[in-house]
């Protein structure tokens, strides 16, 4: 059935984009077939040639392609608009080439029509056809033209709708979309990879199985992909994001977006090929205005049923975000070196103790040999043993200065892979003497074939340290027990266990024991554990505090084990 | 007194040791080294020596100890501290149970050869 034509109305030059201004009747119109119908105004003068060159039996063997490409939209109507999907709506689509937007399986119909509107060729060729659509059931399409505008072609295509619901509930949906798209506070951009298919079907033709390599052998390929597929919407917080005014200013290849990060970009067409559905990854972004921003990426690749033009990229500025990571980690970094250097002013006495006794073996070594020399006859074979140990003990008070300097040290924390047992050795150097002068008997099973560890030593040995420390004043000046042990746990981690023998923990204090600020201690600042927490978290491991059922307290850490 | 005199060194420390040795050599003394006071004690010649010098913080038995437990067994052997410890609390009490000589590291030779020297040649209490 076909409905009465519509006479054109209201060319209101002033409204809209496009040359002739508004050609189509708006939505809104109460004639129920205009409710569904949708228009179409091309604009054919640049076809004309192609279209003479046909109607004289000339025309070249791909006529179908040849006369689009010279055929433009000069005007569409909304419900149009929404039945193809809004490419940024209606201005976005003038001008652009009627191939853009029409269906491919429509196009020999559209150059058919424009042929028999403009040449009447083949003569007598009809104005009205049924046609297939998704859209409707009994579909028509219909060209005219108007003599006020000889070179527009109008088609109109219509019908019965054959779900109402459906018609409105997609119209409704790609609303949603659009506003959604429009007005989410995270920047989005659509871009249209569909060029990329008969790319990727070539490679997998040609056998191509690991585009990744292809692309890292055959650079041409991701600056070409960047060029090919094409920006086609962007909502008001990308213009935000990239420092653009009007999002004309992002439409075009999309090879902008990856400007500072082209490695990102061969992951993004890496993943298309594979397949996937998403792709996330924390990139560089260069703003139009030349600005460099950390953005997390993510881009989600249609799939059936989606719209297959239809990539979205989605856009979070981090840059800040990231900073104060840095700012937090170096502040983390302060406050354990801080802590350290106040573990060590502990530990003075210890110290100075530590280094006493070299220097008293050096200095009495010293006065033996002037002794030696001053008689008639000079021992030198004695002086010499003698000054081979003073040298002996100079070195040793030089390593014990070096294990303080290395401690208190300012520096970045490191990482290597290193043995647990040599850490807790190292850490007993600095406790030893807290241990022996107040006679705590200390017993260490480090089990032998350790797997190694991730880790700082520096960090790791103020752990150890920490909780030496802190077994040693839970027993006060008495007698005493420590026994400490590592070994390999469950899963393969590296365990430390330290077992104190006084007098446990309190039972309201166990699940607040590695907060800050917690302590004990009359003049404990609270800090210790709740660095030392960070630490092992910092190292991807874990540590526990509990009671151990025959008395005294038990601290536990755990580290993965590092695979070489 | 034994002729010559016999000093025993005790002191955890294996330089600390050694250096005392050598220096009781240089003047002609005769020394024997212990690692802790436990071994020391346990030393069937332990009451045989002239003098014991011997550090204060040691594991198990420290200095204090050691002296105390020689008295307790009759023993009137002098006893000379040289150590790291500076607590005025401690050097009072080890002066008040009857050292003969109290010493901070690093010694001064002189110093302690002298103090060795009065200790060595001071009268033996008889016993009780």
């Amino acid at each position: 059935m076909t409905p009465a034509p519509l006479s054109v109305v209201e060319s209101d030059p002033a409204a809209g984009a496009g040359r002739y201004g508004r050609l189509l009747p708006r939505l809104g119109v109460t004639d129920r077939y205009a409710d569904t119908t949708a228009w179409w105004a091309l604009d054919i003068s640049e076809a004309r040639p192609v279209i003479a060159a046909i109607a004289a039996g000339a025309g070249p063997a791909d006529w179908v392609d040849a006369l689009l490409a010279g055929v433009r939209i000069a005007d569409i109507d909304e419900n149009n608009v929404h039945l193809l999907g809004p490419h940024g709506g209606r201005e976005r689509m003038i001008g652009q080439l009627f191939t853009n937007y029409c269906p491919p399986e429509s196009w020999k119909t559209g150059a058919e029509f424009i042929l028999a509107a403009i040449a009447d060729y083949p003569p007598g060729a009809p104005r009205t056809r049924e046609i297939t659509s998704l859209a409707f059931s009994d579909a028509w399409a219909q060209v005219s033209t108007d003599p006020a505008y000889p070179d527009i072609v109008f088609v109109a295509v219509g019908g019965t709708v054959t779900d109402d619901r459906s018609l409105w509930s997609v119209r409704a949906s790609e609303e949603r979309y659009r506003n959604l798209f429009h007005h989410l506070p995270c920047a989005l951009i659509q871009v249209d990879s569909r060029p990329m298919r008969p790319i990727f079907d070539d490679l997998r033709r040609k056998g191509v199985t690991d585009i990744a390599r292809y692309l890292e052998d055959t650079p041409e390929l991701a600056l070409h992909s960047r060029d090919i597929v094409q920006v086609t919407d962007a909502n008001w917080s990308a213009l935000q994001l990239l420092g653009a005014e009007h999002v004309e200013q992002l439409f075009g290849p999309v090879d902008f977006v990856f400007a500072a990060a082209p490695d990102t970009a061969r992951r993004v067409i890496t993943a298309h090929f594979d397949g996937r559905r998403n792709l996330v990854e924390i990139m560089k972004l260069r703003t139009l205005d030349g600005r460099v921003r950390d953005v997390e990426l993510s881009v989600t690749y249609p799939q059936p049923p989606d719209r297959l033009d239809v990539t979205i990229l989605g856009l979070v500025d981090i840059t800040e975000r990231l900073r104060t990571e840095a700012q937090l980690r170096q502040l983390q970094a302060d406050y354990s070196r801080a802590a350290r250097i106040s573990m060590l002013g502990e530990l003075a006495t210890s110290i100075a103790h530590e280094i006493n006794q070299p220097l008293s073996a050096i200095v009495t070594n010293a006065e033996t040999s002037q002794r030696w020399l001053s008689r008639e006859e000079p021992n030198l074979t004695k002086v010499q043993q003698l000054t081979a140990r003073i040298a002996d003990s100079g070195r040793r008070a030089s390593n014990i200065v070096q294990r303080i300097r290395g401690m208190a040290a300012k520096r970045a924390p490191e990482r290597g892979p290193m043995e647990l047992n040599e850490i807790v050795e190292e850490a007993l150097l600095f406790v030893r003497h807290e241990i022996e002068s107040r006679a705590i008997e200390l017993s260490a099973t480090l089990a032998p074939g350790l797997p190694l560890v991730l880790g700082d030593r520096v960090q790791l040995q103020q752990v150890v340290v920490n909780l030496l420390v802190n077994a040693v004043q839970a027993q006060g000046n008495g007698p005493g027990r420590i026994e400490l042990s590592t070994a390999v746990g469950a899963d393969g981690a590296v365990v430390f266990t330290i077992h104190d023998g006084g007098p446990g923990i309190a039972a309201e204090n166990l699940d607040r024991i590695f907060g800050s600020f917690f302590t004990t201690k009359d003049d404990g600042i609270g800090i210790g554990l709740a660095l030392c927490q960070s630490i092992i978290a910092a190292h991807h491991g874990t540590i526990a505090a509990f009671n151990h059922p025959k008395g005294g307290a038990v601290f536990e850490f755990t580290l993965p084990a590092v695979i070489m | 007194m034994s002729n010559p005199p016999l000093i025993a060194i005790v002191d955890d420390d294996d330089a600390v040791r050694e250096a005392l040795f050598d220096l009781l050599q240089v003047e002609g003394l005769a020394a024997r080294t212990f690692a802790d006071g436990a071994e020391f004690l346990a030393d069937e010649a332990a009451d045989g020596f002239d003098c014991v010098i011997t550090d204060v913080r040691m594991s198990e038995v420290d200095g204090l100890e050691l002296q105390r437990r020689l008295r307790a067994r009759g023993s009137r052997v002098p006893v000379i501290f040289i150590t790291s410890s500076v607590e005025e609390s401690t050097r009072g009490r080890a002066v008040q149970e009857g050292a003969a000589a109290w010493f901070n590291k690093p010694v001064a030779d002189a110093a302690l050869l002298g103090a060795l020297r009065a200790a060595l040649d001071a009268p033996e209490s008889s016993e009780r």
